[in-house]
């Protein structure tokens, strides 16, 4: 049975139950970097445990654990709070298991592997669902209406309502009612500012959007919308942006009326161009035949273990992204490493610790802001 | 700024600039070349900056920022004016005592100078052995002028050359010179350029382009790019009397967007040449009109090929076409261009102010002139050499390279970049000319030169440049495409320690078929790197297939390295400075290294004190680490 219930259950948006830490961890960084509040349980008692003081939006269950399974934590999640929308992952796919956990009640069923943008879709599905769903769970009406007199601490808001629904009843209307309609109106609310919080963030990105579009006929107009100005334009969307986004790539094709198959073959062709997002921090390696004599490749096999990233490759924090290039024309300091703007002839194993810490300080300063 | 409407006004401006100048004859130049710069030039500018505003000086003395003066090796460089101080390897630090010392007292600072193994210090760049073995016909100037000033230019004379064109000599005559002169293509083919002009001029059409190639693509290679940075208006004014000669119009310098600070002052000289009215309508009111755009490559080392640079400033993908028709009659936008090397453009002026007939007794007689070469690798003073043509490579290499550092012996000099070949140590006095190259199996190439020495494996430069070929081939033509592929297959094996009798002969056979069947230039010379070092260090190619030894110790499968547990006294240096954390031991205690883990970085090498040297190269795959036989190796 369900004790202490709590109406405002804003503390934490996700529970993952999962006996992998690798899982566990992977989906509260996904969920995390989408500002969802993630909270994460080893195996299915201490989830069951947590579920219950935190009471989030959406549950994600393992179904295979030891001891308490994610079949029984799914059948004691109506106890807990019937509102927890449950999501199933398995790495044992089964239309058995899958029709099972469907009948007792969940949301969605996610195959391991699974991509994070399955997660994150299922899971903003799941919240959607809890902001639609529990305002219209009428048969718990009169149990909630009971737990609400026996409220002791609650958000302020939510305090003065009550205490305005007791002067209310003095005055004498019928308090649970009142109560009641307050609570769907906080849910509304909270489920509008939501809504806000994407409208927010898709007006954002719609806002970039245009931006880019913007950017891409500046610069079109800079080479008077010439046809051959082509490398050219990629050229400085490419130092603008650090990587041709596919919408700059449509729209410079509609502008200049050059069709999107020559503008791929020319920005597939040259070496100065990327179609994938780059680090925030440039590393190059010179591997031109002057560096290449000089021990350039041992230097290679040094950043790319301090790094963790081969040659073309990008951290996934998007922190650096490791280029290997055919000389930069400073061969007398041979070996050469260019981090960003600033050339290093030869540098120490500790100078590339240091290059790159400050770099990653940068990076975070930069997330704070 | 008022347009220069005639000769006239452009003889004043040079009296003015030269009276600003000699009003301050006290002048402290830097290089700010990208050699320089990376070797934190621009800290010593500011330094020396901040020091003359606290002793109160601006008024007497400036700071210049000059192009690259050639000795990359020991920048940043400073030079004093009037004296002729050079002082080497100058940083921050050193700029007040260079102000109070030469500025205020006129004393050199000594311990700034040129010095080798402790012999007596020198104090002037004409004196140091690097640049008094050469013949700095192009060069010279980087080291006197901003090349943001076009007053700097002019007061040295720039611009004369075109007047002289312009108005004194018809374009018949300027053709006839440069034919007379011998100058060739400094690009790599060594083509008559007189005869390229010609071939422009008299192709039937009304509009004509002149293009400057400066897409300089050889890895080791950076003459192109310090021209430009450092004196672009020697390249402009080269363009302008070409495009007078051959009648055309407008101009393009295609320039590779990898070189930032070249692409700058490039643009900063035509703007400023625009101003002056040396660009533009009616230049010098000479009734000539010309105008010049700038294309940056987007990086690829093909586009250098003459065609596929065309295409590229076409705005198509940078593939060559055949040349049947020849771009001097049907080149950009079908119409005749003349494209030369940015180094041939900057040779221009001097043919004109000097004479061809001056020009033609530099050098050698079917290779006139001065060539710079970019001298890097294992040598002592790396940087751009700039030498009368028919110089010996030994010369280059010893004379004014200063040999090879730690005494060790010389392997082999590569030249011509990726198209070129390897020549031994036995070839070392070969007279560097177009056609000498040739003959010795290597080419001239647009001037990289690199020298090797006994730590380089032959087999693993030749598949250097393969792979770089392979990577870089645009894809049109099958044998260079696939062939290369095939190649750089072999020789991955053959350095991995996997190589089989008869990859040698199915080498040589396929390097035949790609030279022969291949479209353009980069297909047709790609095979020489390994024809020049098969030819040469057959027997190193034979260790790594039979004995699945590497020689010098150079491939990475073919050896490893190893801690010698009675040498090494456990200071964990080694320890420390392991990235992938790849050696264990506690402290105080002999290291090894985990043979799975190691990326052999050589890290452990490099810091083990030299008087322990406990790190060491060993012949072949790892063994086992207790292996008795491994002890015997290592002594």
């Amino acid at each position: 049975m369900p004790s202490q219930q709590t109406l405002a259950q804003t503390e934490v948006d996700v529970v993952v139950v999962d006996d992998e830490e690798t899982i566990r961890e992977g989906c509260r960084m996904a969920l995390e970097g989408e500002g969802l509040r993630t909270e994460t349980a080893a195996n299915g008692a201490l989830g069951l445990e947590l579920l219950a003081r935190v009471r989030p939006r959406v549950a994600l269950l393992d179904l295979r654990m030891p001891g308490v399974a994610g079949m029984d934590v799914l059948k004691r999640l109506p106890d807990i709070d019937p509102r927890i929308v449950p999501i199933v992952i398995t790495g044992y796919a089964s239309v058995e298991s899958a029709v099972d956990s469907m009948k007792l009640g969940a949301f969605e069923f996610l195959t391991k592997p699974f991509e994070t943008t399955q997660l994150l879709d299922s899971v903003h599905r799941g919240i959607h669902r809890w902001g639609t769903y529990a305002p219209a769970q009428s048969e718990l009406a009169p149990r909630r209406a009971k737990q609400t007199q026996t409220l002791k601490s609650q958000e302020d808001a939510l305090l003065k309502s009550l205490e305005a629904a007791e002067e209310y009843a003095e005055l004498g209307g019928t308090p649970t009612a009142l109560a009641d309609e307050l609570r769907t109106l906080e849910t509304q609310a909270d489920y509008h500012t939501r809504q806000l919080g994407v409208v927010h963030k898709k007006g954002k990105a719609l806002h970039d959007f245009v931006a880019d579009l913007h950017a891409v006929d500046a610069i079109v107009s800079r080479h008077q919308s010439k046809r051959s100005a082509l490398i050219q334009i990629l050229l400085d969307i490419q130092s603008q942006k650090n990587w041709l986004p596919s919408h700059m790539l449509m729209w410079t094709s509609r502008r200049l009326g050059v069709p999107m198959g020559r503008i791929l073959e020319v920005a597939t062709f040259y070496e100065a161009f990327s179609l994938t997002p780059q680090g925030r921090h440039e590393v190059q390696i010179c591997t031109g035949t002057a560096c290449h004599v000089r021990h350039a490749p041992e230097l290679l096999a040094t950043i790319s273990s301090l790094l963790g990233i081969k040659p073309g490759q990008t951290d996934s924090d998007l922190n650096f992204t490791f280029k290997q290039v055919h000389c930069l024309g400073c061969c007398a300091l041979a070996p050469v490493v260019k981090v960003d703007s600033a050339y290093y002839g030869n540098p120490s194993m500790k100078k590339l610790k240091e290059i790159f810490a400050r770099c990653e300080k940068d990076a975070q300063a930069e997330g704070e802001n | 700024m008022p347009r220069l409407e005639s000769p006239k006004a452009l003889v004043a401006l040079r009296v003015k600039a030269r009276g600003q100048r000699a009003a301050m004859p006290q002048r402290i130049s830097v290089c700010g070349g990208t050699g320089c710069v990376a070797a934190k030039a621009s800290g010593c500018i500011d330094a020396l900056n901040a020091a003359i505003t606290r002793h109160d000086l601006s008024s007497k003395v400036e700071v210049q920022v000059t192009g690259c003066h050639g000795l990359c090796e020991r920048g940043p460089i400073v030079v004093i004016a009037p004296q002729q101080y050079c002082y080497l390897g100058v940083a921050a630090a050193d700029a007040d005592e260079i102000i109070e010392q030469s500025i205020i007292k006129g004393r050199p600072v000594e311990r700034l100078m040129y010095q080798v193994d402790k012999a007596e210090r020198i104090e002037s760049q004409d004196k140091i052995p690097f640049f008094r073995g050469q013949q700095r016909l192009l060069l010279e100037a980087n080291s006197r002028i901003d090349p943001r000033s076009i007053e700097d230019y002019i007061a040295i004379g720039g611009y004369t050359a075109l007047e002289q064109a312009l108005f004194r000599m018809r374009p018949e005559e300027i053709i006839e010179s440069v034919k007379e002169s011998g100058l060739r293509g400094r690009g790599g083919g060594g083509f008559p350029t007189g005869r390229k002009w010609e071939t422009t001029r008299n192709a039937p059409s009304d509009t004509k382009y002149v293009i400057v190639n400066a897409d300089e693509g050889d890895p080791g290679a950076y003459m192109d790019r310090s021209l430009l940075e450092g004196n672009p208006h020697s390249i402009l004014e080269g363009l302008i009397i070409g495009a007078y000669a051959i009648g055309a119009n407008l101009g393009y310098i295609y320039v590779r967007q990898e070189y930032p600070l070249a692409v700058e002052n490039t643009l900063l000289a035509i703007e400023q040449a625009r101003e002056q009215g040396l660009l533009g309508k009616d230049i010098l009111g000479s009734g000539f009109s010309f105008d010049v755009e700038v294309h940056r490559g987007a990086g690829a080392f093909v586009s250098g090929e003459s065609s596929a640079l065309i295409a590229a400033i076409e705005g198509q993908v940078g593939r060559p076409r055949e040349k049947y028709v020849h771009t001097s009659v049907c080149g950009l936008w079908d119409r005749p261009t003349n494209l030369n090397n940015v180094e041939t453009w900057a040779n221009i002026p001097h043919i004109i102010n000097k004479g061809a007939k001056w020009f033609s007794t530099v050098g050698t007689k079917t290779s006139t002139g001065t060539k710079v070469f970019s001298l890097v690798g294992k040598v002592r003073n790396s940087g751009l050499v700039e030498v009368p043509m028919g110089t010996s490579l030994r010369t280059i290499v010893y004379d004014i390279g200063g040999g090879i550092p730690g005494d060790k012996r010389l392997k082999a000099i590569q030249t011509g970049g990726p198209s070129g070949g390897f020549l031994p140590e036995s070839m070392l006095d070969v007279p560097v000319d177009f056609d000498e190259l040739v003959e010795a199996g290597s080419m001239m190439g647009s001037g990289g030169m690199i020298v090797m020495d006994e730590n380089n494996c032959m087999v693993d430069a030749a598949r250097f440049y393969v792979d770089f070929l392979a990577h870089e081939s645009c894809g049109k033509c099958l044998p260079c495409r696939e062939g290369l592929r095939q190649l750089l297959h072999i020789l991955n094996r053959i350095v991995a320690g996997e190589g089989r009798e008869g990859d040698l002969e199915l080498m040589e056979e396929l390097c035949e078929t790609v030279a022969t069947t291949s479209l353009c230039a980069l297909g047709k010379s790609a095979p020489n790197p390994v024809r020049s070092a098969l030819k040469h260090f057959r027997s190193e190619f034979e260790a790594h297939i039979r004995e699945k030894r590497c020689p010098s110790l150079a491939c990475v499968s073919l050896f490893h390295y190893h801690i010698d547990a009675e040498r090494c006294n456990g200071c964990s240096l080694c320890q420390k400075n392991c990235a992938p954390n790849a050696i264990h031991g506690e402290h105080k205690k002999s290291k090894t290294i985990d043979q799975e883990s190691c990326v052999k970085c050589g890290a452990c090498e490099t810091v083990c004190p030299p008087k322990l040297a406990a790190v060491s190269k060993v012949a072949g795959r790892a063994a086992p680490k207790d292996s008795p036989l491994l002890r015997q190796k290592t002594g």
